[in-house]
């Protein structure tokens, strides 16, 4: 039964990360609905499976290996994202700008 | 430091930076035992990866994580704070600290996703870049320390910039509540620095 609440849980999240990307304003604020929806969404869809598929436990571990992978890579792919986005000069919409104080 | 004569002050960043050096030396683990950690980490993900549990397996498993070990025992373990015995020190780790991690991380990965879908229907955002600072020194603390405060809630990392003993973080906050430094760094890094300062130099 908790599997269900899982899936679930973990396709909500997915639905509000689309939403958060299609009304955000700029590149800096879609990677924030991107970057975390997509890690908790796919985290929970991950721990369902590993619970609703009948095999023996070493091979459910590895679902959460890659949980563990997704967990530890989306943050790096979206820092990337951010710190490439600033350097080429997409300026964000912000109230207070500190890193464009420092490089400027 | 800022009345000090332009003439002295390259060398007093040189001796600043000795004495740190040194002091990072003085508190690194020996050697053997960074490659029984290394080792730990390798062999468990290999038994996991594999998915066999038979005898010859677990041998060459065992055999060729430990030359892997013997060559890159750097990599992993080279940031890792020297404190009590090597026992004490793996089932600190595994039993306590990774368990409290993970959990209070997962729950805070649920909190952010809500957070983010509130913000997503109410559009209530008020974004901003803020600076603030860290007292962790080595690669892989900041490297944890980014990516969580890129997990936790309406925060994100965009850049590290780091001298001499001194680490600023550039955080893109989605809703600003305060531009002070150390109040920013209380609510952003909550206690995730306190327990890598336990691990990591």
């Amino acid at each position: 039964m908790i599997e269900y609440f899982f899936l679930l849980l973990g396709e909500l999240i997915m639905v509000f990360g689309t939403l958060g990307i299609l009304r955000f304003p700029d590149v800096y604020t879609r990677l924030h609905a991107a970057t975390k929806c997509d890690t908790g969404g796919a985290m929970s869809i991950l721990i369902a499976l590993a619970i609703i598929s009948e095999a023996s436990p070493l091979i459910r571990l590895k679902f959460l290996v890659l949980a563990f992978l997704i967990a530890l890579i989306n943050p790096m792919i979206s820092h990337a994202i951010a710190r490439g986005a600033y350097k080429h000069g997409t300026k964000p919409k912000v109230v207070v700008d500190m890193y464009a104080w420092d490089n400027p | 430091m800022s009345r000090v004569p332009f003439y002295l002050r390259e060398r007093l960043d040189d001796v600043k930076q000795r004495v740190l050096f040194e002091t990072y030396e003085a508190q690194k683990l020996p050697k053997w035992e960074q490659v029984v950690l290394t080792w730990i980490v390798l062999f468990s993900f290999w038994t996991i990866i594999s998915a066999n549990v038979k005898v010859e397996n677990l041998l060459i498993g065992g055999l060729a994580t430990l030359v892997i070990s013997l060559f890159m025992y750097e990599m992993l373990t080279e940031d890792i704070r020297r404190s009590g015995h090597i026992l004490e020190k793996i089932l600190y780790i595994s039993f306590f600290v990774i368990p409290q991690y993970l959990f209070i991380m997962a729950f805070r990965l649920i909190e952010s996703n809500f957070k983010v879908a509130k913000h997503a229907v109410f559009m209530d955002i008020n974004p901003g870049i803020v600076k603030i600072k860290t007292e962790l020194h080595s690669n892989t603390g900041i490297t944890i320390l980014a990516n969580s405060i890129t997990l936790t809630p309406g925060t994100l990392t965009l850049d590290v910039s780091k001298k001499l003993g001194e680490t600023y973080l550039y955080v893109h906050w989605i809703s600003v509540e305060t531009l002070n430094r150390e109040k920013a760094g209380e609510k952003i890094k909550g206690d995730i620095e306190g327990w890598l300062k336990k691990i990591f130099w």
